[in-house]
């Protein structure tokens, strides 16, 4: 199996309005996936697909490896997840919720309870309801039932809501180890860019219920780092002269009239000489990093890539 | 389907509803002592036979364990959906079909038993009355008991499946007040009893109701797995 889930051109209308319009995407196993979109995007609505809670318009969708029909149960069973907010039987004490989850699920380790309620740091709560829960404390108990019965897809939807920042990390940390160590799939959504970036291998980037683009990290990272933008009046020279006299060829002009070089192998003072040995004119040069932000909103926007 | 059953149960603390029940019986022997001893109630419900008296005490019960089902009906089902709990049950891998059908088998089980106990009770209660204070002249025999146990027997049958036909309503919106007022207005349709005399004397009735009771059930569980769970 090379994928945990793929979805092919899923779609899905409401009153003849598409709300999620052929979204294509692919969940490597043990990655980090995370659905970065603005309120409204579509990201639950995507998740409630894969979850089976709505069902798609058109398209399809393949979870480990088996296509998902309206009565693939047993696909529900490796998976742990939390969509929109975390509900539970709120007269009932967070304990007791935890232990009829086991019981549906099928899984009879009774001790991962008190496990997972460790892993998310919940603890103390035994006699209380959990409508006597903050928040923060619900979306614990939330991670904490979505992971107690080691599943093989983990999915989050903006589990970092109602968290304060020492939570945030506390369970950022959580999600890498569970990555790491459990070899978990991970499918996360939010709509901070901070969130996303620090704890995913693959982007997705969501907005009016279409998929702007599915880019791995590491390829970002790549497209951010640091370049010499030059101005000069005579582009086309300059990049002659990068390439034929100092092998250059991660060079690219922007529309601006500037050059810009992605080699950082060569010092600027060695750049500079060789141009203006070849007499081009150099107007202005300034080492500059492309910022994820930049990168995302160009996306959100539109623009196509920033550099 | 026994498993689904229990966790239902304890999900949603079915021993309330048993004091509720008890309490409710106690209520309803009140009320036919009450009948029984005032002169007013005398004239329009003449307590003469023990057929008339537990025909009474039928169509009470009835009543109670209608309204009582949509109660059920309302949080083992209702309430999931309006709570939205019902997206963490169908994230389950167990048919959804099943799940649903444990929960109709509950508030099913739950009336046809409650129905039965009450009129027990309650029957049980007023012969105990009536040796005391002879309230009915003619006497309890054998013949006459087993064929007033056989009528609460299937009249409870019948009004443990007709019992479900608020969920129809209650559905609708995913609302708790159109499912109780529709069980209330079944009981308005079913439970009259006038000079011993209900519509759920005529056979046709009960089993009609029953039977859109029974349809009901079906329709609600049919189509479960292929829409969406909430809007």
């Amino acid at each position: 199996m090379t994928y945990i889930v793929r979805t092919k051109q899923l779609t899905r209308a409401y009153m003849g309005k598409e709300v999620v319009s052929n979204v294509n995407i692919n969940i490597k196993p043990g990655e980090i996936y995370g659905m970065l979109g603005p309120n409204g995007a579509g990201k639950t609505t995507v998740m409630k697909m894969i979850t089976n809670l709505i069902k798609p318009t058109a398209g399809e969708i393949e979870i480990f490896g088996e296509r998902l029909t309206d009565t693939s149960y047993r696909q529900l069973g490796r998976m742990g997840t939390i969509i929109e907010h975390p509900i539970f039987y709120d007269k009932l004490t967070a304990r007791e919720n935890l232990d009829l989850h086991c019981e549906y699920m099928g899984y009879h380790n009774k001790k991962s309870i008190d496990k997972a309620l460790e892993l998310v740091n919940l603890q103390g709560i035994d006699h209380k309801a959990v409508k006597e829960f903050s928040m923060g404390m619900k979306q614990r108990l939330g991670i904490a039932r979505a992971i107690m019965t080691k599943p093989e897809l983990l999915i989050l939807d903006e589990p970092i809501n109602g968290l304060d920042p020492l939570g945030i990390k506390e369970l950022r940390d959580l999600f890498k180890m569970l990555c790491k160590q459990y070899g978990i799939t991970i499918l996360i959504s939010s709509h901070i860019l901070g969130e996303i970036e620090l704890i995913a291998d693959t982007i997705a980037v969501m907005n009016d219920g279409k998929l702007l683009q599915e880019v791995t990290m590491e390829h970002i990272v790549q497209q951010t780092s640091e370049y010499i933008e030059i101005t000069t009046n005579d582009c086309s020279k300059a990049a002659y002269v990068l390439e034929h006299h100092l092998n250059i060829s991660n060079v690219r002009i922007t529309d601006e009239g500037q050059v810009r070089i992605y080699d950082s192998r060569i010092p600027q003072s060695e750049l500079m000489k060789t141009l203006v040995l070849h007499d081009v004119a150099i107007e202005a040069v300034h080492k500059k990093k492309g910022s994820l932000e930049d990168y995302f909103l160009s996306i959100l926007n539109g623009g196509g890539i920033v550099a | 389907m026994l498993k689904l059953m229990k966790l239902e149960m304890r999900k949603f603390r079915i021993g309330g509803y048993v004091w509720g029940a008890i309490v409710a019986n106690i209520l309803i022997l009140g009320f036919i002592f009450l009948i029984s001893f005032t002169t007013e109630f005398k004239e329009e419900l003449p307590f003469n036979s023990y057929d008339m008296v537990f025909s009474v005490i039928d169509t009470f019960v009835r009543a109670t364990y209608i309204v009582f089902a949509s109660v059920l009906i309302s949080r083992l089902i209702i309430d999931e959906y309006r709570s939205k709990s019902i997206t963490v049950l169908f994230m389950y891998p167990i048919n959804r079909k099943k799940l649903i059908a444990a929960k109709l088998l509950i508030v099913v089980l739950f009336t046809l038993v409650a129905d039965i106990v009450a009129n027990l009770f309650v029957g049980l209660g007023f012969y105990i009355l009536n040796l005391s204070v002879s309230v009915i002249p003619e006497p309890l025999t054998g013949a006459i008991a087993v064929q007033l146990i056989l009528k609460f027997m299937m009249s409870a049958l019948a009004t443990s499946f007709l019992s479900l036909i608020p969920l129809y309503f209650g559905m609708r919106k995913h609302s708790i007040a159109a499912t109780i007022v529709s069980s209330l207005i079944v009981v308005g349709i079913i439970c009259q009893n006038v000079n011993g005399f209900t519509l759920y004397s005529i056979i046709a009735v009960p089993i009609g109701f029953a039977l859109l009771g029974a349809g009901i059930a079906y329709m609600a569980i049919r189509n479960i797995e292929h829409v969406d769970v909430l809007k």
